[in-house]
């Protein structure tokens, strides 16, 4: 091929399409469709049909979809394989439901303070284990997962062990108490949707090109000045804060958490979400959630065999969809993207930046 | 006195604990080695291993050696149906960038996870959620004493299997043609394949030897225990996986001596602290060995990956 002839895909548009097409417009018109059907469609069905099973079900999945995407973060985007999620999710929620129910501390002070307790102890895991390598790496997350599952299983004086707490106030702010099905939706619909806005941020932009980066190649991204073992241990810290909050809406929606709720199972559910998603790709992850939480409750009229088909979905969806249901883009569709400026043409028609 | 010889005692349950782990772990490591992937559905073959032996113990009540050969072969027969659905089909790319792939190997692992899912569910549906008691005659529990200390038979059955396993291992591995094949497929697939080697044959056999090790191990905690059920592999799974990365992913001797560690570790820290505390000394020492030795303490820095 001569080399002075761009490839087409990597050349810039030149003609830009009306701008109710291109790409800003209709990710514009999707967000407007989703945020419609959260926060229009779902309360609607949940009021007329009046149903707490639905509503349970809505909220379920919101705590998930915020799940899978800070997992994507880790393991999508930056590329660290980590099968111990749940663990984080559990402290998260432990936080929560020991602050409200020991100290009296009210919503607005146990969400962001589970997150960060979360966090701390995602940073305490990520300080030592960032120099592991692929496998170590998840299996040193497995490992730490189990260990926080039999701290909380065990330590029967503070967590109540498998007794579990009870009793965790539902969502207040300054005085409003979410006790209804919909405002309990709406509230935990509302955060999710703050989580996600905020992941989406950060995983487009320069930083989450530097994550992308990292995923393709360390030792590349190393020796481009990137500094490698900060950016892991920074996606682990902020994968962690958002499993801490969703753990604390878990603890203030449900009122009862038990360890049970974040064994390994768990942790491999959120991985499955991602996997069936897109590993890397957001609005995979969402979908992923969705489609997760969403097919077996479908499916609870053929009862036990529920959890066949979970697992059935996943290997089919491994072995037809690799890339997964909404598949992440091309790392050079990414940089073009975030570079696309750059690579505009200037006035004499040649194109900057790529020859 | 008294001490020492609880003491001894607990060190000889541990290590009948970790020949399980062992037997387990060199399964995992095989595998490993030969595919440069984990095999998440390892717990099950245990689980099938051990019900196989109780459906066979129940409807034909045949002598106990002649259980062992059924379980082996229904081992290799599972491991080769794993592998089959499993792994085969994620092996459609050769060459060496997708073997290298991280995405190729991700995809492979939780794979072998949705299969172990689906088949745990679908053991839950047909023998039921709880556990099984296995008939009392089969029961490996008699007191033997050796001088000063109790010993159950069932000690003593898994010492001894474990045993005759491994040395025929080290003989099938060094000393024939397979084990040569299996040996050059772990080194390096591609070049196996160049020097004409049938490297599908030889992951097959892989599986199938590796199963064969895990079915024989959970039939023999199966009639230790003297109750089983489906859940019962995920504990010894995680176990011999620990013992495996531990020993440095791709050294069965390293694999072995990790798995007995954990196993007289466990059992001596069932002393000292209640028995719910005990799974937190394995995690711990997994940590600590990757914390301070990141390729396992027998690992013999394998190409980073």
């Amino acid at each position: 091929m001569d080399v002075n002839v761009p490839d087409a895909r990597l050349m810039p548009d030149t003609l830009a399409p009306p701008a109710a097409f291109s790409g800003r417009g209709r990710r514009f018109a999707w967000t407007l469709l989703l945020l419609a059907v959260a926060f229009g469609a779902v309360p609607a069905a949940i009021v007329g049909t009046g149903s707490s099973y639905l509503a349970q079900i809505a909220i379920t999945t919101m705590i998930f979809v915020i799940l899978s995407a800070s997992l994507n973060h880790v393991t999508g985007t930056a590329g660290l394989l980590s099968i111990g999620h749940a663990a984080f999710y559990g402290i998260g929620a432990y936080a929560a439901a020991l602050l409200s129910t020991r100290l009296g501390l009210p919503f607005v002070v146990t969400l962001p303070a589970a997150g960060l307790i979360a966090a701390l102890f995602g940073f305490l895991v990520a300080l030592p284990t960032m120099r592991l390598v692929s496998i170590y790496f998840a299996v040193a997350t497995l490992g730490i997962g189990e260990m926080i599952y039999v701290v909380l299983l065990n330590w029967v004086d503070v967590t109540r062990g498998p007794m579990g707490i009870r009793g965790i106030p539902p969502i207040s702010l300054f005085g409003w108490q979410a006790d209804t099905l919909l405002s309990r939706y709406l509230a935990v619909a509302v955060i999710a949707v703050a989580c996600v806005w905020v992941l989406h941020r950060l995983t487009h932009s320069y930083y989450g090109n530097a994550l992308r980066a990292l995923r393709e190649d360390d030792q590349c991204a190393d020796s481009m000045g990137i500094n490698v073992e900060r950016l892991k241990i920074e996606s682990f810290v902020v994968a962690t804060f958002f499993a801490g909050i969703a753990g604390a809406l878990l603890a203030h929606t449900s009122a009862y958490i038990a360890p049970d709720n974040f064994r390994f199972m768990e942790s491999i559910l959120i991985l499955a979400m991602v996997v069936v998603g897109g590993l890397g790709s957001l609005p995979g992850a969402v979908v992923g959630a969705l489609f997760m939480i969403v097919l077996p409750e479908a499916l609870r009229d053929i009862g036990d065999y529920r959890m066949i088909a979970v697992g059935a979905t996943m290997f089919l969806s491994i072995l037809l969809l690799p890339k997964g249901m909404l598949a992440e883009g091309t790392a050079l569709g990414f940089v073009r993207r975030s570079f696309s400026r750059g690579w505009a043409t200037i006035a004499g028609g040649t194109p900057v930046g790529w020859k | 006195m008294v001490f020492d010889v609880f003491f001894l005692q607990q060190v000889i349950n541990g290590l009948s604990i970790g020949c399980v782990y062992a037997l387990m772990a060199i399964g995992f490591t095989l595998i490993f080695g030969v595919l440069n992937v984990v095999n998440f559905a390892h717990g099950e073959v245990y689980t099938i291993g051990a019900f196989v032996g109780l459906m066979v113990i129940t409807a034909l009540a045949p002598p106990l050696l002649a259980v062992v050969p059924l379980v082996l072969a229904v081992g290799a027969a599972s491991g080769v149906g794993l592998e089959r659905i499993a792994f085969r089909p994620f092996r459609r790319f050769t060459d060496e960038a997708s073997q290298k792939s991280r995405a190729m190997r991700e995809a492979t692992l939780l794979s072998s996870l949705a299969v172990s899912i689906v088949t745990r569910e679908i053991m839950m549906h047909i023998f039921g959620g709880d556990m099984q008691g296995i008939p009392s005659g089969y029961l490996l529990q008699q007191p033997v004493a050796i001088g000063p200390i109790m010993v159950a038979s069932g000690s003593l059955v898994i010492f001894a299997t474990s045993a005759v396993m491994l040395g025929a291992l080290q003989f099938l591995l060094y000393r024939t043609q397979t084990g040569l094949g299996i040996r050059a497929v772990s080194n390096n697939q591609l070049g196996a394949r160049y020097v004409g080697i049938n490297t599908d044959r030889t992951i097959v056999t892989t599986f199938a030897v590796g199963s064969m090790l895990g079915a024989t191990a959970g039939i023999l905690v199966g009639l230790y225990d003297g109750a089983i059920s489906p859940h019962m592999g995920f504990a010894p799974g995680v176990k011999a996986f620990v013992a495996m990365v531990m020993g440095g992913l791709s050294s069965i001797p390293g694999a072995v001596a990790c798995a007995l560690l954990l196993g007289v570790s466990e059992s001596i820290a069932t002393e000292f602290l209640s028995s719910g505390w005990k799974d937190l000394i394995t995690y711990s020492l997994l940590v600590i060995t990757l914390v301070f030795f990141p390729q396992g303490l027998f690992g013999h820095g394998r190409e980073r990956a």
